[in-house]
Order: structure tokens, then C-alpha cells, then sequence
């Protein structure tokens, strides 16, 4: 039981790494806590869905979903963030205006999917399961894992070996000195809002996936997870954002399987506060993303 | 000459004065008959507070689209309310307690006869104590906590309590199939799944099944493969779901995956066909004990069944008909004469109702005397576990 359970713990963890990325990206180069990407999360999920019911392949919705997860992304940070930013609006004004976004784009969805949580059709993706010694998994999982760590290995790469990665990487170290170095700061937080974006509507497409449910309020459950994940990984650290998904996804699981199910969410936030106790900085500390 | 004059006077004023108490007396008549005609039809609201929208609302869009119909047979006289006027004001509490409150004491202020609703027991905990001090009679139609119809002296259901239809339902499945362990999964957050999960252990304790397992979740989860991994661990021969429907799905469809081999057995939350649409190939085998069986051949329930279909294209699920049945008891009472909270609160004390749910009445606590049916899901459809 324990290795499956730890299987368990290492998808659940895998998409929430996803989720926490994005917010950490955004984070780490704006210094500012992007609240309407649960909405972007929600919002990919439903478009894969509705791709999925008009008879797209599944592969090639997914694909779909997550570009236009990042060119929405683009978009919230044109209407959102942008305006507020040519004013130097501080951080609290972005806070408050990505949730008056969040709350807009919750709104259309609903006017437009309702309120009920909906499967994808039946025979959109394969039921069968593999069994490897003791570990029993879906092809969803296996198709979801795989995916998480395909993306996750990208942006770990475009960060690091990338012209692009390292005009993210300099805005976010200095703004005005990457401008006066010939960066084109406002491309490159738009890239980065694509980038976080996709990987925040990848984390949605793959959950609604692999529960077969999609709701307006799936991005409300993911929330305070994904804050708590880049608290605990170091803010603005996408490595430390992993690192604490995961960590996250294997405690939550094996509290449930050794302590007791009813304790979960006490024991994860518990051990997090253990943790940010040691380490105030999180694991990964503050700005490691500029050193990435 | 005058002589005449003043006799065709007097003549002309006796007609006179007879025409004027003709008038006052035909004024008076028409007055009275207009009086009487108000009388006859008067105005009886009804106020109904359902979960149209958030996490509760495939039961309310159910109750919804029963007052929908129930409104459509009053004007029709399939539903026979005399000359009274009954109408459904139908508000949506969006699955939010707050706004439950905020209804409740509307409707104690708005001239209401009857409150009906709300939706969920932990709302009604909330609701029913304001329309109580306000004087204002409540039937409840999915309420199935214990200690509801305490509330108040003059609170009502018309959906069976949990207590009265799991034992029923252990019974028959302790019968059919001899379990002897058990294991069961419930949301710890939400009254009605915290009472299934009392019911069940009670009645699993009464019939010698062992639960080796209980595993809890929050209202909004969506991964059970933790828990249900471990209840796999545990080899039960049942596992008891205490969920809402949206829970209960992707519960029944990750037990599989997690390798959980046993009958799965659920309360009303299960008991939708949107668990069904939902669910899909999961759902087959699925026990549920209920109030209402749509399959019932009664032609109260044949033709509700048959105008439901027609109108809301899907069949009637329990809180539909809980609902509807709620609309022919008000009905019955409105006919017989109730107009005011008092008169609703004496008259559900004593009727009898041949109901899409079978006869109905209440019983000296308030709560539905109404058959039971323990029903499996076989083909995409619910039958009765035979």
C-alpha cells in the first residue's frame, strides 16, 4: 500500500506543481501574487472540455487548451497588470485588480458552462489500468505525469539555456537595468505571462482529466494550495515550487493512509509551518528564480 | 290639479325610492358577490428556497422544475387547489447558508403562507429557527438530518429521514448479499453526509457487518484515491458512500481504479439520475435506498414522470418528486380552505394524500409516513433490488 499511496501522492503533487509554477514565475519576476490564475486554470479545463465535446482529438485539445490558457494570460496581463504597472501602481493594486479579473472570468464561465461539475464525454480518454508490481496505475495518471514533467523540464530548460529565459531572468533580477541593457521588458513579461499561464491551464486541463470533472469552482480548490506551495518552496522559486507541490501531494496522501483522513489538511498545513518555521524563506528561499 | 301633481309626485318618488333600494340592493349584491368572488380566489404564496446553483444545485434545478410543473398543472386542474390562487415564489439560495438566512427572513415579511425548503439539512439548521420565531409553517422536502421536525412546533417534511430508509436498506442488502465487513467514506463537513454516516454504522452494528475502515473527506475534494487506497488495503465486502452527488461520482469511479472490490451502497445523495448521467459505467451495481422510485406504475406517478420528461427532458429524481409532492399536499390544503401559516400548520397535521411518492401523511413528529425502496443501478437505470 505504501508505494501506491506515495504513486498517489506524486500525481496529485505533479499537478499542483504545475499549478504553483505559474504562480511562481509571475511572482519571482513581477513581485506580484497573480490571483486570477486559478481562473486561467479553470478556464483551459473548460475549453479542452468543450474541444473534447466538439469532437477534437483529445491530444490535439489539450495542446489547444493550453496555448490559449497562455495568450489568455497575455491578456489578463494587458487588461489587468499592464495599466497598473506604466502608473507604478505598487503590489497591492495588481492584487486586487487580478481578482476583479478572477471574478469576471468566473462569471462568463458560468453564464456559459453553469454552475454543475461536468465530465468529459464518455471515451474521450482510455479507462484501462497497468499494473507494475505493486503499483496500480491509469493511463490518465501515466498520461498526466508525463505531461507535467514534460512541461516542467521545458521551462526549467527555456529558463536556464534560453535568450528568452535570460531576459525573464534579468527583469526579474532588475527592471530598469534589463530595459537599459536593450531587453524588451514589456515582450518579455508578456512571454512570461504566457508561459505561467499555459503551465496554470496545463495543471487545469490535466485535473479535470484525471477526476473527469471540470467546474467553475475547481479553481477555488487549488487556490490556497498553490499560495501555500510557492510559501513553502521559497517565494518566486520554480524549483522550490516543485519541491513543495510534491512535498505537498505526498504528505496530504500519507496522512490519509497512516494518520487519519480527517486530520489531512491539518497535518499538510502543520508540516508546512514546521517547515517556514526552519526556514522562513521557504526551502528554496527568496529570488532563486533570478538565479535559476 | 296639485292633487294629481303631488300623487304623480308621490308615485314618482315611492318608484323612485324603490328603484333607489333596488340600486343600493343590486350595488350591495354585486358587492358582496365581488366579495364573495375574492374570497373564492384567494391569493395563497407559497415561498420555496432551493439550491439552484453552487455545489447543491442538482437537487435544487430538481425542485425548481417541480414547482415549474406543479405551477403549469394548477392552470391545467391537474392539480386541483379549488378557487384558491396558489403561486411558487422560488428563490435561489446558491448553495450559500448566508443567503438561506437572507431568504428566510424575506419570506417571514412578505406575506408567505408556507415556507418550503431549503435545499440542504445544515441550511434548514440555519433557516428553520427564523421562519420558527416568525410564525411561519415549514415543509421541508429534502431535509433528511435527524432532529429537523424538532425545530419547531409546526416544521414538516415530506422526504424520508435517513433513519428511516437506510435500515431498510441495510436490511435488504444483509439479506441479499450476507456481508460480513464493511467500510465507509463520508464527508465530515456537511450534516446530511455526517448523518448518513451515523445511520449506516448504527445499522451495519445491528446486523453483525464490521466496518474495518472509515475515511473522511471535505465538501469539494476531488481526489479520494488516498482514501480508497487504503479501503482497498482493508478488503471490505461494502463500502457505505456518505456524499452529495457531485462527491459520490468520482468516489464510485476512482474505488474501481483504487482496486476496491466490494457492493457499494449509498443514501438519498446517490439517489439522482444525474449520478447515473454522471457517473456512467461506475454507477452499475450501486445500491440506494430512497424515498422515490420513478419506475413506480401508480398513474399519480406515471403522469408526473411522463410531464416531467416532457418538460425538463431527463426523468424525475427524488427531490422532484419531494417537491412536487409537496405541491399536491399544498394543493390538497389550499382546496380545503388554508390560507395562512396557522391554518397550513393545522391542516398538515391531519392529511392524507395519494402523492407521486405513494400516500402520504405525518406522523405525530412531524415527519413523513411514506413506503421506502432499496434500488440498484442496472443498465443506466435505477430498478428495485429484488
Amino acid at each position: 500500500m505504501l508505494i501506491q499511496q506515495i504513486g498517489n501522492g506524486v500525481f496529485l503533487g505533479a499537478v499542483y506543481a504545475l499549478f504553483a509554477c505559474g504562480y511562481a514565475l509571475v511572482f519571482g519576476v513581477l513581485d506580484i501574487l497573480n490571483l486570477a490564475h486559478a481562473a486561467i486554470y479553470m478556464s483551459a479545463a473548460f475549453i479542452a472540455l468543450a474541444l473534447a465535446g466538439a469532437g477534437v482529438p483529445l491530444l490535439l485539445a489539450i495542446v489547444l487548451a493550453i496555448i490559449a490558457a497562455g495568450l489568455l494570460g497575455i491578456l489578463l496581463d494587458r487588461v489587468a497588470f499592464a495599466p497598473l504597472r506604466r502608473r507604478n501602481a505598487g503590489t497591492l493594486a495588481p492584487l486586487i485588480s487580478s481578482i476583479g479579473v478572477a471574478i469576471m472570468i468566473q462569471g462568463i464561465a458560468r453564464a456559459f458552462f453553469g454552475s454543475d461539475d461536468q465530465p468529459f464525454p464518455s471515451g474521450t480518454f482510455a479507462t484501462a489500468q497497468l499494473q507494475i508490481g505493486s503499483l496500480r496505475l491509469g493511463v490518465v495518471d501515466v498520461t498526466v505525469l508525463g505531461v507535467a514533467i514534460a512541461m516542467m523540464l521545458a521551462l526549467s530548460s527555456v529558463l536556464r539555456f534560453t535568450s528568452l529565459g535570460r531576459s525573464i531572468r534579468a527583469v526579474a533580477a532588475d527592471r530598469i537595468a534589463a530595459a537599459l541593457l536593450g531587453i524588451d521588458v514589456e515582450r518579455t513579461i508578456a512571454l512570461t505571462f504566457f508561459i505561467a499561464s499555459a503551465l496554470g491551464g496545463a495543471a487545469g486541463v490535466l485535473i479535470g482529466l484525471e477526476f473527469n470533472s471540470v467546474s467553475v469552482d475547481m479553481g477555488a480548490r487549488i487556490e490556497l494550495k498553490g499560495l501555500a506551495i510557492i510559501v513553502l518552496g521559497g517565494m518566486g522559486s520554480v524549483t522550490g515550487a516543485v519541491v513543495g507541490a510534491l512535498l505537498l501531494g505526498c504528505v496530504e496522501t500519507l496522512s490519509v493512509a497512516y494518520i487519519s483522513s480527517g486530520y489531512r489538511d491539518a497535518i499538510s498545513f502543520g508540516v508546512m509551518f514546521l517547515v517556514l518555521v526552519l526556514r522562513p524563506t521557504g526551502l528554496f528561499g527568496r529570488r532563486s528564480l533570478r538565479a535559476a | 290639479m296639485y292633487g294629481g301633481s303631488l300623487l304623480r309626485l308621490s308615485l314618482f318618488s315611492s318608484r323612485l325610492g324603490v328603484f333607489t333600494v333596488a340600486a343600493i340592493v343590486a350595488g350591495l349584491s354585486a358587492a358582496l358577490a365581488s366579495n364573495g368572488a375574492l374570497a373564492a380566489g384567494t391569493a395563497v404564496k407559497i415561498g420555496v428556497i432551493a439550491d439552484v446553483s453552487g455545489s447543491a444545485a442538482a437537487y435544487g434545478m430538481s425542485q425548481k422544475n417541480a414547482y415549474a410543473l406543479a405551477t403549469e398543472d394548477l392552470k391545467t386542474g391537474k392539480l386541483d387547489a379549488g378557487t384558491a390562487s396558489v403561486t411558487f415564489d422560488v428563490e435561489d439560495s446558491a448553495s450559500d447558508p448566508a443567503q438561506v438566512v437572507t431568504l428566510t427572513q424575506a419570506f417571514t415579511n412578505n406575506g408567505a403562507a408556507l415556507l418550503v425548503g431549503p435545499t440542504l439539512s445544515a441550511e434548514a439548521k440555519k433557516a428553520d429557527p427564523i421562519a420558527v420565531a416568525a410564525g411561519l409553517t415549514i415543509l421541508a422536502t429534502s431535509n433528511t438530518a435527524q432532529g429537523i421536525t424538532s425545530l419547531g412546533p409546526c416544521v414538516f417534511r415530506d422526504s424520508l429521514a435517513e433513519e428511516q430508509v437506510v435500515p431498510e436498506t441495510v436490511a435488504k442488502i444483509a439479506g441479499t448479499w450476507k456481508p460480513k465487513t464493511a467500510a465507509i467514506i463520508y464527508g465530515d463537513d456537511n450534516q446530511f453526509t455526517k448523518t448518513d454516516y451515523e445511520i449506516f454504522a448504527k445499522a451495519l452494528a445491528e446486523h453483525h457487518i464490521t466496518v474495518v475502515d472509515v475515511e473522511t473527506y471535505h465538501t469539494g475534494d476531488v481526489d479520494f484515491r488516498a482514501q480508497l487506497t487504503k479501503i482497498a488495503g482493508a478488503k471490505p465486502d461494502l463500502l457505505v458512500v456518505g456524499a452529495l452527488v457531485d462527491e459520490a461520482v468520482k468516489i464510485v469511479a476512482q474505488a474501481a481504479a483504487a482496486g476496491v472490490n466490494a457492493h457499494i451502497v449509498g443514501g438519498n445523495g446517490l439517489n439522482s439520475p444525474k449520478f447515473i448521467q454522471l457517473a456512467g459505467r461506475s454507477a452499475e451495481g450501486v445500491v440506494v435506498g430512497a424515498a422515490y422510485y420513478a419506475g413506480d406504475p401508480s398513474p399519480v406517478n406515471a403522469g408526473f414522470v411522463q410531464r416531467y420528461e416532457h418538460d425538463f427532458g431527463i426523468a424525475p429524481d427524488q427531490f422532484a418528486a419531494q417537491a412536487y409532492a409537496a405541491a399536491e399536499v399544498i394543493a390538497r390544503l389550499a382546496h380545503d380552505g388554508a390560507t395562512s401559516s396557522a391554518a397550513f400548520c393545522s391542516g398538515l397535521k391531519s392529511v392524507h394524500v395519494a402523492t407521486v411518492l405513494g400516500p402520504l401523511s405525518f406522523d405525530a413528529t412531524h415527519d413523513a409516513s411514506a413506503p421506502s425502496d432499496v434500488m440498484i443501478v442496472s443498465k443506466g437505470r435505477f430498478t428495485l433490488l429484488k
